[in-house]
């Protein structure tokens, strides 16, 4: 019997003197942290027998207590609904976080936030699949060999039951039931369906007739998108219904429900729109190649990293095929998928030698290398088109590449590979590489262009030669704006919301308003002209005053614990500073050493007495 | 006006976060609340002048409570003190 969350969190409300002696709830990986207003009403004995609550102990303030990984969630999310918490404070953030980030953003967000944790499986295999399919094709007795078969099996494995592992992944994301999520994913790769990749206009699937409408017998083997709306629908679906379904029953009637609901409006509502989607798509690019020669070809270089990332590439075959069986007798649809993927290939590789993060950098080479050998989805899902730029400057690549190749007339004998596989399937060799080059060559060189992650130089810069250059570089971005006066961007880098600092007192306000930075540099300069008031002894923060703004900048997260070492503070208490002078270098890589988050927090800590404070970046 | 004397037992003194909490906890209060430490003092609404004291673990501070409400102030501090401090 799974803990019964609303009464878990209803004795924990009543052994802590109830909602109104909540200042702040937060909850981490495993545990709720509660800041409480009069400790004295709380009952520490009888909180440690509360069922759900594995121990609790106080830290800084906080009354953390422990519940446990996937629990705590829930039980935070009934304490709030008991406690009244959450109208205001919980709906505040989400309304903050929302009006932070523009909705296209926050969409093109999600695909990414689902593959990268699925990443080290796709990888793996795309990489596995690329090398065992070249293998094939250049030595056709492996092709009948066991060993094909049986690395073939284990390469396509996360690719043929990708639905899968994107619908668990996507659960997460949106906080439904994860097992409920895998069931969706599983059953839109079912064994009793037609695998998606078998379907030609000859091999139809069959289709059950419910009476009202009817559902074709068909898979999403290879698809994304179809199953990201699936599941989204299926946690918005579980969430209402936990909400709403009368607790007794709750257990029993939300799993099915979500199921039953998800499981219709997924093969009667989002299927048939994507499979609709899917042949506009597969026709007009068939008309696009074989009618408008180079433009097309220009054009579907352009669109097909698109057709990707909607999970539509996997039809192509049928085009291929039917190239290969026509009058042509070529192949002139793979030079063009070639110049695409090999273009994001190219933009890949960019940022995998452009970057200083080594965690992007671990995930972008060998996401380039399988994109090498044609498969495009570890680098498009994992690294470009999470930047999007990197994905823009695979998309003209791609272009140039493939208006090249049709220009030169290049065509394939065979289907089903791309990249440098491709060199076996190809009409004139020397012309692809060429077009491989083109592709991949503008890609990479666009993307190292206009991508930035941070800038070394930067950092870099000797410190004796910073007081020799009085020429302050001011930044052009102000996070905080407020009747008192404009706070600049302090550090590079990428503004989030204050709600969203990886550490509850600063997300919780109680230092006052501001926002948090991805630093992607490691300096930290005035955010305005004005006072040092405070310089911390660790030199990790600072505090400067300026007509009535009293602002902290704190490095990092707990890095007060590293005593100062990896942080040089560069002003003293009572300096003035001018916008744009150096006040902090911190080094990133001690930081993460030692196991800490490096967002910078800027926070305006008299924010509740100034007027007008907007926070975000502008 | 009321006072008390503490000697800090959060290893990280008071820093940011312990910072943080304790204007909060003063701003329920009318009275003026003082942070005296050696021959430094501050007022401890002041959460900057607070954090640029270093306090740190084993520092004994004198804090002063002053103003109508000192009585149950300097109590719910005193306790406050004990309990996060």
């Amino acid at each position: 019997m799974a803990l019964d969350y609303r009464k878990c969190a209803e004795e924990i409300s009543a052994n802590i003197g109830g909602g109104s002696n909540v200042i702040s709830a937060a909850h981490c990986a495993t545990r709720l942290r509660l800041v409480i207003a009069d400790n004295g009403k709380v009952n520490k004995a009888a909180l440690e027998n509360v069922d759900g609550v594995k121990g609790m102990f106080e830290s800084n303030g906080q009354l953390q207590l422990i519940i446990g990984t996937g629990t705590v969630n829930k039980v935070y999310d009934e304490f709030l609904s008991v406690t009244g918490v959450s109208a205001a404070s919980k709906d505040d953030v989400k309304k903050a976080a929302a009006s932070k980030m523009p909705l296209w953003k926050r969409i093109l967000k999600t695909p990414g936030d689902v593959f990268v944790p699925i990443l080290p499986a796709i990888v793996a295999s795309g990489l596995m699949m690329g090398l065992v399919e070249a293998l094939a094709k250049a030595i056709p007795s492996f092709a009948n060999s066991g060993w094909f078969g049986f690395l073939d099996l284990v390469a396509n494995t996360a690719f043929a039951l990708l639905p899968v592992l994107v619908a668990v992944s996507a659960a997460r994301v949106f906080g439904g039931n994860i097992f409920l999520g895998a069931v969706i994913g599983l059953m839109m790769v079912h064994p009793a369906l037609m695998n998606a990749w078998t379907v030609t206009p000859t091999n139809q699937p069959a289709v059950w007739d419910l009476g009202i409408f009817s559902i074709s017998q068909v898979g999403y083997q290879g698809h994304v998108i179809p199953v990201i709306l699936a599941v989204l629908l299926m946690s918005t679906v579980e969430k209402w219904l936990h909400k709403h379904v009368p607790e007794m029953i709750d257990l029993f009637v939300t799993p099915l429900c979500t199921v039953l609901v998800t499981a219709f409006a997924t093969f009667v509502v989002i299927g048939p729109i994507f499979s609709i989607l899917e042949n506009w798509v597969l026709q007009g690019a068939e008309w696009l190649v074989t009618s408008t020669g180079g433009i097309g070809a220009l054009v579907m270089g352009a669109l097909y990293p698109w057709t990707v990332v909607m999970g539509l590439h996997h039809m192509y075959n049928v085009i291929e095929a039917g190239m290969l069986s026509g009058a042509l007798g070529l192949n002139i649809w793979m030079p063009i998928a070639s110049a695409a993927n090999f273009a994001q290939f190219g933009a890949c590789l960019a940022v995998a030698i452009k970057c200083r993060n080594a965690k992007l950098k671990s995930v972008a080479l060998p996401s380039s290398l399988s994109a090498s050998l044609g498969i495009t989805e570890p680098a498009i899902f994992g690294v470009n088109f999470r930047f999007m730029k990197p994905f823009i400057a695979g998309v003209i690549g791609g272009a140039v590449g493939a208006l090249f190749g049709s220009l030169t007339g290049l065509g394939a004998t065979t289907y089903g590979v791309t990249g440098i596989p491709g060199l076996l399937a190809i009409n004139n060799i020397p012309v692809y590489v060429i077009e491989l080059l083109i592709a991949s060559g503008i890609a990479f060189v666009i993307t190292s262009v206009i991508w930035k992650e941070e800038q070394p130089e930067a950092a870099q810069v000797p410190e004796a030669a910073a007081p020799a250059a009085p020429e302050l570089e001011v930044p052009a971005t102000s996070v905080i704006r407020c009747a008192a006066g404009t706070v600049l961007q302090p550090v590079k880098g990428n503004v989030i919301a204050r709600e969203a600092i990886p550490d509850d007192t600063f997300a919780s306000g109680v230092l006052g308003d501001g926002v948090g930075i991805e630093p992607e540099d490691e300096l930290v300069v005035a955010p305005f002209d004005g006072t040092i008031s405070s310089v911390a002894e660790s030199q990790h923060a600072v505090g400067i005053e300026s007509n009535g703004m009293e602002m902290l900048i704190h490095v990092g997260v707990d890095t007060v614990n590293m005593q100062g070492d990896g942080f040089t503070c560069l002003v003293k208490e009572g300096d003035e500073v001018k916008a744009g002078q150096p006040l902090i270098r911190f080094d990133r890589a001690k930081i993460k050493a030692a196991g800490y988050s490096d967002t910078v927090a800027v926070l305006l800590t008299n924010s509740d007495d100034l007027e007008g404070v907007e926070c975000g970046a502008k | 006006m009321k006072s008390f004397e503490y000697t800090i037992t959060d290893p990280v003194g008071i820093h940011a976060r312990p910072a943080g909490i304790l204007v909060k906890k003063i701003k329920e209060f009318a009275s003026t609340v003082t942070v005296i430490k050696g021959e430094k003092e501050v007022n401890a609404l002041k959460l900057m002048a607070l954090m640029g004291m270093g306090i740190k673990q084993g520092d004994t501070v004198k804090v002063t409570i002053d103003g109508a409400d000192e009585e149950k102030a300097a109590a719910e501090i005193e306790e406050f003190f004990k309990a996060n401090l």
